[in-house]
């Protein structure tokens, strides 16, 4: 399966399994703008697969007010891009609601999904990774899959897990990343990244599409530099999985500063955005700095 | 007395044939104006609305024809310069073929009737704010097609520097071309407020479709305009469509032009330039008077899809497209107003379709030539910044600094 297939498998089995169930968001009846949700609304009815007007507060509002009723909601956002209108009902009310209660009430149940990150042309509406406003809210879980198998599984957690979640999916993915992937549930946990090649002498850390970048960073260090890496898929971004990425005393342990390569502090170019990306040798290049500290 | 009856009917029919020379000249010249009828808008807490009659002038008539035509031939261009993939990212058109494509370009074909009426009923002091189907008003607020290709095909000659693109264009008292739909309108009710305070009797024209018009901000806008007796025309083009959702789908009301409740509004045929002038006018007149905010919902269509990654055709039959392009094409609707009055000839307005089409031609050609900005403005504009300053990003491989 694809990515947006093996979205469209997981939510297919939550609505199989839970009755309450529903799926929302815009232009989500027909299959979504992305093919996330073809077929749904004929499985399973136009009661429980519905469009929504043009309004993302709106959406996530009435998303958390499903959840707190206990039934099962998963809205659409159709670009992470226009999730701003919500911030406000994401940060200040589900986040918050089961604290604020006492545990009285909660909004567990809701699961936000959203398509993420540059895509080629998507210039600065249709291209942003906002995961960094979301990672310093207290309550909710943001999530970020690198491939199929990996998205299914995540998908299905943040559904089940009694936490507001966020889950985005790497647009660029959608159609491009293919792997086996079974057709029955099965959950990957959240809050704990994977280390996808062992390595001994440098680590990386990414999330999503970069984690395919760094991957083969780590290659040509080897092949090149003779450089043994280390690579770790973060998957959960808040409550992020501090024990694997870091032990406690590793600070002291560093031979070389840690190094951040990212975009620029610049909203996503329109023309620019080859050389806005962190691309291989932008990662290659901080890779050989560090190794010559 | 016969002969002097015959010798003055003689005379008289002498003096009859002069005129009769000058009535088949002028023929062949064309009448100045012509009055036309227009349909009349439904109302909304308006007591009157626009007259139902309206004059066009021949020399208006020939510059609406030529403005309609030059953001027809733009969008039908860039439509073309997008499937080469000179044109890169979004692009929602304003026109209307079909086309099966891969990415977003925004179009308004045949919303031309819009921008051009638009701008007919106001003038270049007052002030425009749309969403991302912009070229036609980037073109109406002044201008050049090239300016408008170069950005869209993201060169340093577009009216963004090229860093805009599809919809985010600019001009002088145009404030764009913006992504976010909705987002746009409390900046409209804003840009009127800075009108009513400086005094010097502007207007601003706010503009929403009719997917954004579900958005919550609209009605803030809608609540700070009404309190304050801001001078904001809220317009929504309604072109039945938001995306692929139809608005029977998407809105608990569809009267658009009610929706503003306790702000009066207008609802006009938006195929129909000179009922889209007429009404602008009145809405103009209405908040320079300072009674407050409208209310105008203009009746459109779009013949594209949303954008050129949407063939238009999944959530609307061939047929409807078919029929609106034959009954109620605006540019078809003013031809055929002008031969039929006299204003133009047949030929006249073929000339000025050839001369558009060499103008949009030209204008591609510099927007395929002109070089794309220089890497190094990817960190220009993030603020206003004195002395520049360095752009933090990639880890130590290009340095960017951040100029204004």
């Amino acid at each position: 399966m694809n990515l947006f297939q093996s979205i469209t498998s997981a939510l297919d089995n939550s609505l199989a399994k839970d009755p309450t169930a529903v799926i929302f968001g815009e232009d989500v009846a027909f299959g979504g703008v992305f093919r996330c949700t073809v077929g749904l609304r004929d499985k399973y009815g136009k009661d429980r697969v519905f469009n929504t007007p043009l309004c993302e507060q709106g959406i996530v509002g009435f998303g958390i007010g499903i959840a707190v009723t206990g039934a099962t909601a998963i809205a659409e956002i159709q670009f992470a891009d226009y999730i701003f209108p919500a911030f406000d009902q994401i940060v200040n009310e589900a986040a918050k609601y089961r604290y604020r209660s006492g545990d009285l009430f909660n909004c567990g149940s809701l699961t936000i999904r959203a398509p993420w990150g540059c895509v080629g042309h998507g210039a600065l509406y249709h291209s942003q990774s906002p995961e960094a406003f979301f990672a310093h809210c207290p309550g909710i879980k943001v999530v970020v899959p690198r491939s199929p198998f990996q998205a299914k599984g995540l998908l299905l957690s943040c559904i089940e897990d009694k936490n507001p979640c966020i889950f985005f999916e790497p647009k660029i993915l959608y159609r491009a990343a293919v792997e086996q992937v079974p057709v029955e549930p099965y959950n990957i946990p959240l809050s704990q990244a994977e280390v996808i090649q062992e390595g001994s002498d440098i680590t990386l850390v990414a999330w999503g599409t970069q984690v395919h970048v760094v991957r083969e960073v780590a290659s040509m260090a080897k092949e090149k530099l003779g450089v043994s890496c280390e690579v770790i898929d973060l998957r959960t971004i808040l409550p992020w999985d501090v024990d694997t990425v870091c032990k406690e005393e590793c600070f002291l342990n560093l031979e070389a500063p840690i190094s951040r390569v990212c975009g620029y502090d610049t909203p996503f170019p329109h023309i620019f955005e080859p050389f806005y990306i962190p691309d291989k040798w932008k990662c290659y290049d901080a890779l050989r700095k560090m190794i010559n500290y | 007395m016969r002969k002097m009856l015959a010798a003055v009917s003689r005379v008289l029919s002498g003096a009859a044939q002069k005129p009769a020379n000058r009535v088949l000249v002028a023929s062949r010249n064309f009448a100045n104006d012509a009055t036309f009828e227009i349909k009349k808008c439904d109302l909304h807490r308006l007591e009157e609305g626009p007259p139902v009659t309206t004059v066009l002038t021949r020399e208006d008539g020939l510059k609406y024809y030529r403005m309609m035509q030059t953001v027809r031939r733009m969008e039908l261009k860039a439509d073309q310069l997008y499937k080469q993939k000179i044109i890169r990212g979004f692009c929602h058109l304003c026109d209307g073929q079909r086309c099966v494509l891969y990415c977003f370009m925004l179009s308004s074909l045949t919303q031309e009737a819009c921008c051009v009426g638009l701008e007919a009923g106001i003038n270049p002091t007052d002030h425009l704010i749309t969403a991302y189907r912009a070229h036609g008003f980037t073109f109406t607020r002044g201008l050049s097609v090239r300016e408008i290709l170069a950005e869209l095909t993201g060169r340093k000659g577009g009216c963004a520097k090229g860093k805009g693109g599809s919809m985010h264009m600019y001009a002088k008292n145009f404030y764009g071309g913006n992504g976010i739909v909705g987002a746009q309108v409390p900046l409209g009710a804003g840009i009127a407020l800075a009108c009513k305070y400086n005094g010097k009797d502007e207007v601003c024209l706010t503009l929403y479709g009719d997917g954004a018009a579900n958005q919550g901000q609209i009605f803030e806008a809608y609540n700070m305009a009404a309190l304050w007796k801001l001078p904001c025309i809220f317009i929504c083009e309604n072109n039945r469509y938001g995306m692929g959702t139809s608005v029977e789908r998407a809105a608990a009301s569809t009267d658009y032009f009610k929706r503003g409740d306790f702000i009066p509004g207008l609802r006009v045929d938006g195929m129909d330039i000179l009922c889209v002038r007429e009404a602008t006018r009145f809405a103009a007149a209405y908040c320079r008077s300072g009674k407050g905010p409208i209310l105008m919902e203009l009746q459109t269509y779009r013949y594209h899809g949303h954008s050129m990654s949407d063939p238009g055709v999944s959530y609307r039959t061939r047929e409807e497209i078919q029929e609106v392009r034959s009954k109620s094409d605006p540019i078809m609707l003013l031809k055929d107003r002008m031969v039929n009055s006299n204003l133009a000839s047949v030929e006249e307005l073929k000339e000025i379709d050839v001369e558009v089409r060499k103008e949009i031609e030209d204008a591609a050609q510099f927007a395929t030539a002109d070089p794309e900005p220089p890497l190094e403005e990817l960190g220009y504009h993030i603020y206003s910044s004195d002395p520049p300053f360095e752009v933090r990003g990639a880890n130590q491989w290009i340095k960017f600094k951040s100029v204004s």
